[in-house]
């Protein structure tokens, strides 16, 4: 059932088994997830089902370097099916090493190995509708593959590995007909979580409060609740919940809001081939179900250990789209219609760059020269990714001149430092608004710097070409845009060290009996992988604890 | 000792499969009853003349024999007076045949959630669903019937469930439906079928004894056209919008109906199949039906998914 709470006419208090907050990847699967499991569940939603501006205001806040971090309204959406109905639908399993505690990655280790988290990616993967869990390219393609770029091998890079795509399916109009029809399931929309209430003693939710604009107060009493929204709106709450607890819930040690990671993301180089033909192969392979895969160049765990990097991978990218010396029409045609693109996908294509008359020129050239072929990609966008079920997921240029650059995401150091705090303005239901201080670490400079420099050397070994790249520019163009946007981790993460993790192995909060979290705020480390799979994978696995708690409960009622 | 046992609608899909799977088991002896005796191509087997509507003709029918599978297909008047004709004919028998009577998982209707013999009946999904409880209902009075409901009976020659779906996919028109195809497809092997048919025939509790017949494994419409799209090799599978899907139930539907009538009648080749908005409505269906049942009672061992639709996929594609 799928209620707004702006219709009710009154007060409410509702009593459930499990209440979730937040129907974003992490709370809509967890609520399918334990529904199928037999156990009711009341899914709290603050949003409607389309984009709302006086909601989305909620999550503004300040950023303390502009320059570092996108504003907190962005990338996130306070709607149902959450920032799921803007993603760009990768998915990415992490690798065995993230889940290893490495003495040269500070803070890292989870509390839990990939092994145990495999059953419940699988089941992720098709929540994400990303097809089977095979991300070894040579095991999902019985057909041999195209090589990435002819001739290339490397002992310090695999291309053996795939990112799947999902739809990008937003979870909440893909699921809203199984919530909708599912008995144990009742999601109310326009209700937004003010207050966690905790019992006397303060280790047990004792209710959540939320309120409507329409200024009616909902109380939710249940046996479990768990956060699913995004890092930052958890750490949000955490710390402003302060009735019991001075310095906020499960923040005894001041690990709330701390550790927070995003990815270190960014476009470098130029691959200048040898050969006259192009040997580069940078887009899409379609699998037999029909999932859009792309193989990459994942630096390997061996290296990574060696060299004491954390993890890092990069991708064939078309050149830098705001320089018309690129020569390629449609990428000229991208730039000339940057108005047109979101915030969110337009911030790493042109940049906030503001383009000379000259560069303005040489674009307007580009398109005239090679008319049809933007005509062609118009088409093929209209055909693939517009009015397309499955989205064609990204653009995908070759490049005139056979030139390439190297786009890479790499994992970022968890730093106590980096951190979501609350400053003194409050938004519309007097909750104080954050402020986040994202920092990097001098790892993470590294990581990428080796990285890049070992690529380009590969490129050189092989005879295939040379990369060509300015060193000194590593730190800025990496930082170019700020941290990577809409990857929101690690602010309450997972440990067993109560001094420098928030929730347990099991995703409860330490030292609260029934209160847990979903989402990518448990991360105590964030991979090369983009977030949405293990999120989603986490949240399955949540949903599995909970409905044995459930059943524990149930038996010692009865006995 | 041997059974006689007769087949009702032993040339259709259903009751010709039944017919060879008797024929095999060592203690029943199949007798096909047929309205056409011409058509028929099995020499060795005796063949009764009979119109399965008409109480006299099943009464002469059925003398003699030990038990009755009632696999009768027709419109809805058809399927609840033949099923009335039969049980008439059983009950003034001098010895009560055993019948096995073919119902469908269609009686639950617009049911969703897991679904047990106990169930609720809905038979509100049209008239054959209304037409198949009907039937039922008249059956339960007789002492000596086994119903069998199956989900949606799959493999070599089922037009329904198999071939209609292969062609669908290899046109590319069908794949991944999204939350239209979030239902559970129910699939049952037709080998699995006339096991159960076999052991409900043999196994002398049956009596008065309901069973849903569906594979084990909950596998949703979305799963099941993906994976038999693989098998076929219709790839890559297609994902198909809700707007495509709309344009299929309220466009292209009704004519390419009309067209297959006409096809039908003037013995031309099948045009290409429509997707009416009562399959739409099924696909979407979060129906799934329990068959622990049939498995724990009956005996029954569900062929495995991928088997069946790879040994499927074979089929038509060798066959095409």
């Amino acid at each position: 059932m799928i209620e707004d709470a702006l219709e009710f006419d009154a007060d409410k208090t509702i009593v459930t088994d499990v209440c979730v907050v937040g129907a974003g990847a992490a709370g809509i699967s967890l609520t399918l997830e334990l529904a199928a499991r037999g156990v009711h569940v009341l899914l709290l939603e603050s949003g409607g089902r389309e984009a709302e501006e006086r909601t989305q205001r909620l999550y503004e806040g300040s950023v303390a370097d502009e320059r570092m971090h996108s504003p907190p309204h962005r990338y996130r959406q306070r709607r149902f099916g959450g920032s799921t109905t803007i993603w760009g639908g990768r998915c990415v399993p992490f690798d065995e090493i993230d889940f290893e505690q490495r003495f040269y990655v500070e803070h890292s280790g989870w509390p839990l190995q990939r092994a145990e988290l495999l059953p419940f990616y699988v089941r992720a993967n098709q929540l994400c509708e990303a097809g089977e869990f095979e991300y070894r390219a040579t095991a999902a393609f019985k057909r041999t593959l195209r090589p990435l770029i002819a001739g290339f091998e490397s002992e310090h890079f695999t291309t053996d590995c795939l990112e799947r795509f999902s739809s990008p399916t937003d979870f909440g109009a893909r699921y809203a007909r199984r919530l909708q029809e599912s008995p144990y399931v009742r999601v109310l929309l326009h209700a937004n979580l003010t207050a966690i209430r905790l019992g006397i003693g303060g280790t047990s939710v004792q209710s959540l409060l939320s309120r409507t604009f329409s200024q009616r107060v909902i109380t939710v009493q249940a046996s479990r609740f768990v956060l699913a929204m995004g890092a930052i709106e958890i750490a949000r709450l955490l710390l402003s919940s302060r009735d019991t607890h001075l310095q906020g819930i499960g923040n005894q040690h001041d690990c709330v809001g701390r550790y927070y990671m995003c990815h270190i993301a960014g476009t470098v180089g130029t691959l200048i081939q040898n050969r006259a033909v192009d040997n580069v192969w940078h887009g899409y392979d379609v699998s037999d179900e029909g999932i859009f895969c792309r193989r990459r160049f994942a630096l390997t765990s061996q290296t990574q250990r060696r060299l004491q990097l954390g993890n890092f991978i990069g991708r064939l990218h078309h050149p830098r789209i705001t320089d018309p010396a690129h020569r390629s029409a449609v990428l000229s045609a991208l730039q000339l219609a940057k108005g047109l693109i979101s915030y969110e996908y337009g911030k790493r294509l042109h940049g906030e760059e503001r383009l000379s008359a000259a560069r303005w020129l040489g674009h307007v050239r580009n398109v005239i020269v090679g008319a049809g072929q933007v005509i062609a990609f118009g088409h093929h966008m209209l055909r693939d990714r517009f009015l397309a079920a499955r989205k064609f997921p990204s653009i995908i240029v070759r490049s005139p001149a056979g030139r390439y650059s190297l786009d890479f995401h790499a994992e970022q150091e968890p730093l106590a430092a980096s951190r979501v705090t609350l400053t003194e303005e409050r938004d519309e239901f007097d909750t104080p608004r954050v402020m986040i201080d994202w920092h990097y670490s001098a790892l993470d400079l590294k990581t990428v710097r080796e990285s890049v420099r070992l690529f380009a050397q590969d490129i050189e070994r092989c005879g295939i070409g040379r990369f060509e790249y300015d060193p000194e520019s590593i730190e800025s163009e990496m930082l170019r845009y700020g941290a990577y946007g809409g990857h929101h981790l690690g602010t309450t993460r997972m440990g067993s060290d109560v001094r420098t993790s928030v929730v347990d192995l099991n995703c409860r909060v330490h030292g609260v009996d029934n209160l847990y979290v979903a989402g990518g705020a448990v991360f105590p480390t964030s991979s090369q992988a983009n977030p949405t799979l293990t999120i989603v994978a986490l949240a399955v696995r949540l949903a599995e604890h909970l409905q044995a708690a459930a059943l524990r409960e149930r038996a010692s009622v009865l006995a | 000792m041997t059974q006689s046992v007769l087949v009702l609608g032993a040339n259709g899909f259903i009751g010709r499969a039944v017919v060879a799977g008797l024929a095999q088991s060592e203690s029943l002896v199949p007798i096909l009853g047929v309205r056409n005796p011409s058509g028929s191509s099995t020499q060795t087997l005796e063949k009764r003349t009979v119109d399965a509507t008409d109480a006299q003709s099943v009464a002469a029918a059925i003398s003699g024999v030990d038990g009755i599978v009632n696999c009768v297909a027709g419109d809805a008047q058809t399927i609840v007076n033949s099923t009335k004709a039969l049980i008439e004919a059983a009950s003034s028998a001098n010895i009560a045949p055993r019948i096995v009577q073919l119902s469908t998982m269609s009686v639950y209707g617009s049911s969703i959630g897991v679904v047990d013999e106990a169930s609720p009946l809905r038979g509100d999904l049209g008239a054959y669903s209304k037409a198949k409880v009907a039937a039922e209902a008249l059956a339960s009075g007789y002492p000596r019937v086994v119903t069998l409901r199956p989900g949606c009976v799959f493999g070599p020659d089922s037009e329904q469930w198999t071939v209609r779906y292969a062609r669908l996919l290899l046109a590319r028109r069908l794949g991944d439906l999204g939350s239209a195809g979030d239902g559970y497809c129910n699939l049952v092997h037709i080998g699995d079928v006339v096991q159960a048919v076999v052991r409900a025939l043999e196994s002398p509790q049956a009596d008065g004894r309901v069973f849903n017949l569906a594979a084990p494994e909950a596998l949703t419409w979305n799963d099941f056209l993906v994976r038999f799209a693989v098998a076929l090799s219709a790839v890559p599978a297609r994902r198909i919008g809700a707007r495509r899907l709309r344009i299929e139930g309220k466009l292209l539907a009704p004519p390419l109906k009309i067209l297959e009538i006409v096809a039908d009648k003037l013995g031309l080749r099948p045009p290409p199949p429509p997707i009416p908005p009562s399959l739409l409505r099924l696909m979407a269906q979060g129906i799934r039906l329990d068959s622990r049942r049939a498995q724990e009672e009956l005996g029954v061992c569900f062929k495995g998914t991928e088997q069946m639709l790879t040994e499927a996929a074979q089929w038509y594609l060798s066959s095409a």
